[in-house]
């Protein structure tokens, strides 16, 4: 039963599904404090790559989360300061961040020993193997997996609970939807928009992190593909709320790996169109999403991408 | 206010922000224009010395490395000819990226339209074959590049016109959905561009010569002439045409041209549709020119003409004039890569350099919109 094709489909969305889960977690939070930073595919590739090489540098795949984490706070670090302190346009500065993460990524991957010849230092395994992890159904699906996606589920619970039950998540919410009013009731503005877009960036780290240790288990410059973006477009699905962002990251999981499933099932489909399917039912998502009536409702935070600046009317 | 107040006024009311370390940040009227270029010189310059940073890190000793460069895009005829080359398609591309972000329209959708206009165009040139005028073909196909890259642009101009679809990631999926679909024409399936002769290895059907561009002396091809024919076309047209107007007035205050009786979501989807149509000319050019068939893998080197025409467009500061100069300097950039790559420093420095020139060019924003000084 366990081997079915249904349970092992969505197994594999699971796992195709978890870096988005990190990803579009972390520019939940960023975004909602209202800086919108669009270099998570940036940030991504740069955890990835770093990850890689601490874990083989040391043997530790927490060590290599770590410093995919770091990794990408690094990165987010530049787009705080441009977009917080010096007020630059976001969109620009996240598309810098995308170009310039992607080069160093490659620049790191192909300097000196090449690390897409080094073995392995390690990658995440399930946890639990027999036992519960037998159990029909729900054995694969709910004990079957490594730590780090177990980790994503606590992350969005997390999120959750701290954006709307915490009196920080109602300030960070505050300074997304009105940095004016916020920054006159005493709450820091500045401050707290660095705080999320780097955690932004860690979020982004770790979901590269997770590309490198966990899906794919080795590295290759390509190996992001797009998912920084879509995890961009998940988070405007999810309404700015984690746990739909799970269920969207899943969906999506689910449609990266329905290329590598029907090949297994040998129907007849081009892998190239299959490849391009996420795409596609993104930009179809997006389309239909921000054109629904309850789109002002449930929609972005207020002051999204706008810097702000206290003298400025 | 009470009329017996004798308390001499404070400090002259002057907006002002402080923060007591003796530096305000005012914000300027305008910015002149020799700040401008200082801006962007210096953002060039601080790129090129973080990526020295970088290459010294490594092991690679950083001013050789420049100087190769410099040679190997500048070097002799036979280079410059080669970086005019670049420079044609990333013209194009610059002026894609300058056209919609000048309206406020943050399209980075030159790579995809770049692509589709490629497919259109080699489409064309591969029905018309070796046979017909040369002039017919190049026409034909130039066209064909225009309307496919307008065509695909006009998506996520409809979506952003008329549904309020966020043009940042529509346009991004739409890039990966050419990409997979030049890919699917050559390497999934027996389309009518693949070669049915390449048993082995899946390749383009070889474009005649007949689609080529004439040369120009020993320099490249007049495809540089038209680049910059087009640029100042554009100058012209964004100065003195009303539909630029137009458009100038729905990118500053979208509500004030709703009142005015401007048609909105057609302004956007026309330009959306001229940049998508200028992105699609280089596809057009490169696919016919230097590819000479639909290669997935050399129509769009590197970063890609589509991304790249954005750091360009940004560093000359949306001047449609200035983007000439500075593709061209882009471009040799470009053609030092895979020169560089000879020498055994990575290729991606070049991606690197990019990234932070357009970096540095976002936060040396600050320094146009504001003046910052001591008191």
């Amino acid at each position: 039963m366990n081997d079915s094709t249904v349970i092992q489909f969505m197994v594999i969305a699971i796992g195709a599904g978890t870096p988005l889960v990190y990803a579009a977690i972390g520019e939940i939070l960023a975004e909602r404090g209202g800086v919108m930073n669009l270099g998570v595919e940036g940030m991504m590739l740069v955890g990835a790559v770093t990850a890689y090489w601490a874990t083989a540098e040391t043997g530790s795949t927490w060590l290599g989360v770590a410093a995919g984490a770091m990794a990408g706070m690094a990165m987010a670090s530049l787009h705080a300061f441009l977009s917080v302190t010096l007020r630059a346009n976001q969109i620009v500065s996240g598309i810098a961040l995308v170009i310039l993460g992607t080069g160093i990524a490659a620049y790191l991957g192909s300097a000196g020993p090449k690390l897409v010849d080094r073995p392995s230092g390690g990658t995440f395994e399930p946890i639990l193997s027999g036992g519960l992890a037998d159990l029909p159904v729900v054995g694969p699906l709910v004990f079957g997996h490594d730590l780090l996606v177990y980790g994503s589920w606590a992350v969005v619970a997390l999120a959750s609970w701290y954006l709307f039950r915490t009196r920080s998540g109602l300030q960070l919410r505050a300074v997304g939807e009105d940095p004016a009013t916020a920054d006159a009731s005493g709450i820091p503005v500045a401050r707290i928009r660095y705080v999320h877009v780097l955690i932004g960036g860690a979020g982004a780290g770790v979901a590269g992190a997770y590309l490198t240790l966990a899906l794919f288990g080795s590295w290759s410059e390509e190996l992001s593909n797009g998912t920084g973006w879509i995890a961009i477009a998940l988070v405007i699905f999810s309404a700015w709320r984690p746990v739909r962002a799970l269920v969207a990251a899943y969906l999506f999981g689910a449609l990266t790996s329905l290329g590598f499933n029907l090949q297994l099932l040998e129907v007849p489909i081009p892998l190239d169109l299959l490849a391009i399917l996420p795409f596609v039912m993104t930009l179809v998502a997006l389309m239909v999403v921000s054109n629904l009536p309850s789109a002002r409702r449930f929609g972005a935070p207020a002051a999204l991408a706008e810097p702000y600046w206290r003298e400025q009317r | 206010m009470s009329a017996t107040a004798e308390a001499p006024p404070a400090a002259p009311e002057r907006r002002r922000w402080s923060r007591g370390n003796g530096i305000t940040v005012e914000p300027r009227v305008r910015a002149p224009l020799a700040l401008q270029a200082l801006v962007s010189a210096g953002s060039v310059l601080g790129a090129l010395l973080v990526a020295a940073a970088l290459l010294a890190a490594s092991g690679n000793a950083p001013l050789s490395v420049y100087e190769s460069m410099v040679d190997s895009s500048f070097g002799t005829p036979l280079a410059f000819s080669q970086t005019l080359i670049q420079a044609t398609p990333l013209i194009l591309t610059s002026l894609a990226a300058a056209v919609a972000y000048r309206m406020r329209i943050w399209t980075i959708g030159a790579d995809g339209q770049f692509l589709i206009g490629a497919v259109a165009a080699s489409g064309i040139a591969l029905k018309l074959g070796a046979d017909a005028p040369a002039l017919v073909v190049i026409v034909a196909s130039l066209a064909a590049g225009a309307l496919g890259g307008a065509a695909w642009a006009a998506i996520a101009g409809a979506g952003r016109g008329y549904l309020r679809t966020n043009e940042v990631i529509s346009t991004l999926m739409l890039n990966f959905i050419a990409l997979g679909f030049v890919s699917y024409l050559i390497f999934g399936s027996g389309s009518f561009w693949r070669d049915p002769t390449s048993a082995t290895q899946p390749l383009g059907k070889p474009i005649a010569t007949n689609a080529q561009l004439p040369g120009l002396f020993e320099f490249a091809d007049i495809g540089i002439l038209l680049a910059v024919g087009v640029a100042v076309l554009a100058w012209a047209a964004l100065r003195w045409t009303r539909w630029a107007f137009e458009l100038r007035v729905v990118g500053s205050a979208p509500r004030a041209a709703r009142y005015a009786g401007i048609d909105v979501p057609r302004k956007i989807l026309s330009v959306m549709c001229a940049s998508g149509a200028l992105a699609g000319v280089a596809g057009a050019i490169v696919v016919c020119n230097v590819t000479e068939a639909l290669d997935p893998r050399g129509l769009d080197p590197g970063l890609g003409y589509g991304y790249t025409g954005i750091v360009v467009a940004a560093l000359a500061r949306l001047s449609v004039v200035g983007i000439v100069p500075v593709a061209i300097l882009v471009a040799a950039l470009l053609s030092a890569g895979p020169a560089l790559e000879l020498t055994g420093v990575p290729n991606a420095v070049v991606v690197v350099l990019q990234g932070l020139i357009l970096l540095l060019v976002a936060a040396g924003q600050f320094f146009l919109v504001y003046r910052v000084r001591r008191v």
